[in-house]
């Protein structure tokens, strides 16, 4: 990340497009910077939807080939970061429909309206970890989009293949879920 | 999106957004890419020489074919072996050398340890590279690669009491020679199939 702090965001914009460009012309180490650049944030993602180390490794690993197949699908004007998360999002999606039967939907007649996600006390930041970790999948997947990683609930159900409707009714539900579990308010 | 991008694991917080976004992998992941890219431009060099990168239905046919007839090949290879004896808690020589890779094995192929990483690293893209295969197609691989991984535990079951055995140990190689030839068929096949 040392990169991305020396340099303003659009000179990293094009910065990582030149990069994108070599990669495109095959140049691994190019590729590689990338991988340096971004694998922080995607094996974040990867750890918190599927909460195994080893798991998240693999995913993470997969995002980043499957980036390399793709990158001749990459519009050079959006951001890299983001395209990263949708392939792992997708990726971890992918494993986890081999390995586990489908995962309960929400209707989408209990849409909230937007909220924040501010926190009245302060809490150990494990402690808010872990009770994320234990929120249902379909819960745990858009509250680690919106609520962490701050996409829109649009983008957020683009990424999970979802209604808007229902993504929002999964972030209703985990934050009750997150508020009885931490014993705090979530404004 | 914001700039919160520090790996912040201890201390407090009061807003989901102030989580760390980036977590820092407990072991770098590059080499492992670097090698499954290494292979996936190999492959595709392969491919453009012999034209389309998507396999038609006779390739298709073709894999399922080449899979099936090794199948058979490796399982008349097993029914010349000596009879194995299955693997017990009283059996410790030779359940040790079943479990393991090749470490009875005095064939220079199957230790190379190019060859092993080689093989690890197809082994573990395995999975990706079938999804890309027909059901069928998947079938019948699996069912090959499990019928090859049990002819090598039986043949090295017979290494471990006869490890000086030229022809097992041959027939090992060969063993390993087949399961490289389907890991390839699959990953040559499905090349160009992935999508995201």
């Amino acid at each position: 990340m040392i990169m991305a702090v020396a340099i303003s965001g659009a000179e990293q914009i094009d910065w990582e497009q030149g990069l994108v460009q070599r990669a495109r012309r095959g140049d691994t180490h190019a590729f590689e910077r990338l991988y340096r650049e971004h694998v922080g944030r995607v094996y974040g993602l990867c750890l918190r939807l599927t909460r195994d180390p080893a798991h998240a490794e693999d995913c993470a690993q997969e995002t980043f080939i499957n980036a390399w197949r793709a990158l001749e699908r990459f519009e050079t004007r959006s951001s890299i970061s983001t395209w990263l998360h949708r392939i792992a999002v997708n990726v971890v999606l992918a494993k986890r429909r081999r390995f586990t039967p489908k995962t309960e939907s929400l209707s989408d007649a209990d849409e909230p309206a937007e909220f924040g996600w501010t926190l009245d006390t302060p809490v150990e930041v494990g402690e808010i970890e872990t009770a994320i970790a234990g929120l249902p999948e379909g819960a745990r997947d858009v509250l680690v989009l919106s609520g962490i990683y701050g996409y829109s609930h649009l983008e957020t159900a683009a990424m999970l293949g979802v209604a808007e409707g229902t993504c929002k009714a999964q972030l209703h539900r985990a934050r009750k879920l997150l508020r009885d579990r931490l014993n705090v308010e979530i404004g | 999106m914001g700039s919160n991008d520090s790996n912040q694991q201890h201390g407090t917080a009061t807003s989901l957004r102030e989580l760390a976004r980036s977590v820092t992998p407990p072991r770098d992941l590059w080499p492992d890419i670097e090698a499954r890219l290494a292979q996936e431009r190999a492959a595709v060099g392969g491919a453009r020489r012999f034209g389309s990168l998507r396999p038609s239905r006779g390739q298709w046919a073709a894999v399922a074919a080449a899979v099936a007839s090794l199948a058979i090949g490796v399982w008349l290879g097993r029914s010349t072996l000596p009879t194995a004896v299955p693997v017990s808690a009283g059996n410790t020589a030779t359940a040790t050398v079943a479990q393991g890779e090749p470490a009875a094995l005095q064939a220079a192929y199957v230790s190379d340890p190019r060859y092993l990483q080689q093989r690890a690293t197809m082994i573990r893209s395995l999975e990706a590279q079938l999804k890309a295969l027909p059901q069928q197609t998947q079938a019948q691989v699996g069912a090959s690669l499990a019928t090859i991984r049990k002819s090598m535990q039986d043949i090295q079951s017979a290494l471990g009491r006869d490890p000086g055995n030229a022809l097992l140990q041959e027939l090992l190689v060969n063993t390993y020679q087949d399961e490289m030839r389907v890991l390839t068929a699959v990953h040559e096949a499905s090349d160009a199939g992935e999508e995201i």
